[in-house]
């Protein structure tokens, strides 16, 4: 069986995605579990002209930075359809959709801002860590 | 008509040019989900381009795992998970198969949204090519004199050779070479080695009764002299090839010559097929048949024959290293039944071909045997681990 690898943004118009990267999950409320899309998730701040980066996320305040990836990534998506030539079985492609190169990366342990509103999405810390 | 969002305030391009004393909300997509139809895979920089371009694909049967091949290596793919949240960011204007909707295009707030948690991400580990599944698939039906009547079961073109085997075209292409394959009707096929022993005696035959030189044997004047004989052109063909090479040098193209070590192993194994043999009495066989204008030398016969001192006699056998396999671990382990200890000089021309990337042959030795050195000045011995 072949799967071919196919990039139909073209090479050259390959775009880039990015990636935030945080130790811990991150937890919804459960009411609101169910209609997720469009809910914000944190504000992600960029204080100086330096790639340091804080992210609030409820009441815990993130700081990290952009780093470039040691290898790059890409993102690649399964498409299945099924041959008309041969109706029994179903093909499986691969298409490039992103290249990943760059991700905001979070490594240290969150702090506790004493103030703000009440959180619908929380930062929860996952003592195995990475 | 609905307002085009401005990009630059969206997705992943906002986050990656977000500019100093700025800010950007990270919100889930309007289609976050688990979308288990996106993958991550990281790569050296060097692949990129070949993915980018096209030129990779995935092969195996659905219960191998699989491998990523480029035109001339081999990858196998592995994940690795993360425990650490890795949210992924499409640019804006990344729409999955939905419908558009949902999206609140009157968003003033810069935002980038988060399409998936993933869970970690594919990587790729070279590996050598899966080529012992090609010899055997193609040892199924071996191509023999009596072909029209045989041919049962299944035959392999190159297309299905992609297919079935675990491995980049030019490795296919090498795997091919190396077991002296050829090409028959589309189909690839394993010619068997009675039937190349009666061309290959034929066209020596002929070569005597023709004074014929062995170094310049015209193609032309083989192949019409052969086919009178009732063999087929192809065969013959790859009769000059597995035995033989073509002389560059040769004005009008088409002179071969006919390659002493080949000649010599094919009449050593036809020897020893049917079992070992006294050293005096193999000689004496292998010396007869070979042709006058071959020089013999025992030395050709490394990674062919083992000798063993059994009392006062010494004993010859075959055993090939086209027959071991192509793993190490598995290789070591057949070599080691054949014989528990092996001096340097007898072991080398059976793990010569050993294709392990990353690994020399020392880091071999190390990984899959035990030296030991009886006394100073013995030779050092190697031993199953």
């Amino acid at each position: 069986m072949q799967i071919q690898v196919k990039c139909s943004c073209g090479a050259e118009k390959c775009p880039e995605w990015a990636i935030i990267e945080l130790q811990g999950v991150v937890e919804v409320q459960p009411s609101f579990q169910h209609s997720l899309q469009n809910l914000q998730i944190g504000l992600l701040c960029r204080p100086s002209s330096q790639e340091n980066y804080t992210f609030t996320v409820g009441y815990h305040e993130l700081t990290g930075s952009k780093v470039a990836l040691k290898k790059p990534m890409v993102v690649l998506k399964k498409i299945k359809y099924m041959d008309v030539a041969t109706s029994s079985s179903s093909c499986v492609e691969l298409d490039v959709v992103g290249v990943i190169r760059h991700k905001i990366l979070f490594k240290t342990r969150p702090t506790a801002l004493i103030s703000g509103p009440q959180p619908t999405v929380k930062e929860k810390i996952n003592a195995a860590g990475a | 008509m609905m307002e085009q969002p401005h990009s630059c305030c969206k997705g992943a391009e906002m986050l990656l040019n977000l500019q100093p004393t700025s800010s950007v909300s990270i919100q889930y997509h309007p289609f976050f989900g688990p979308h288990d139809d996106l993958v991550l895979l990281e790569l050296d920089e060097k692949l990129l381009s070949d993915v980018l371009y096209q030129r990779v694909t995935l092969r195996g049967q659905p219960d191998e795992d699989a491998v990523l091949c480029t035109k001339s290596k081999t990858y196998l793919v592995k994940f690795v998970g993360t425990s650490n949240s890795v949210f992924l960011i499409p640019p804006a204007d990344y729409s999955t198969s939905h419908e558009s909707g949902g999206e609140n295009y009157n968003q003033q707030v810069p935002t980038a949204s988060v399409i998936k948690v993933a869970p970690g991400n594919m990587e790729l580990v070279e590996v050598a090519p899966r080529l012992d599944k090609l010899k055997s698939i193609l040892s199924e039906n071996l191509y023999s004199s009596d072909e029209a009547s045989t041919a049962m079961g299944d035959l392999y073109k190159w297309d299905d050779l992609i297919n079935k085997v675990q491995a980049s075209d030019d490795e296919l292409k090498a795997g091919l070479q190396a077991l002296s394959a050829v090409e028959i009707d589309g189909y690839w096929r394993i010619v068997d080695e009675k039937y190349m022993d009666v061309i290959l005696r034929m066209l020596l035959h002929n070569s005597v009764l023709n004074d014929w030189s062995l170094d310049s044997l015209v193609e032309d004047k083989v192949v019409s002299v052969l086919e009178s004989d009732g063999f087929p052109r192809k065969l013959v063909y790859h009769c000059l090839n597995v035995y033989g090479s073509r002389v560059e040098e040769a004005m009008d193209g088409g002179v071969w010559r006919l390659d002493a070590r080949r000649v010599c192993v094919h009449f050593a194994r036809g020897i020893l097929r049917e079992g070992k043999r006294k050293m005096e009495s193999f000689m004496e066989e292998w010396l007869r048949m070979i042709p006058e204008e071959i020089q013999p030398s025992f030395d050709l016969l490394e990674g062919e024959v083992l000798t063993e001192k059994l009392g006062v006699e010494t004993w010859v056998r075959a055993l090939s290293v086209s027959s071991l396999p192509t793993t190490p671990a598995d290789r070591f382990s057949i070599l080691f039944k054949e014989r528990a200890k092996w001096e340097w000089k007898d072991l080398e021309p059976y793990i010569r071909d050993l294709n392990v990337p990353g690994l020399s042959s020392e880091a071999l030795l190390l990984k899959y045997t035990r030296r030991s050195q009886p006394s100073i000045d013995a030779e050092p011995v190697f031993s199953a681990r």
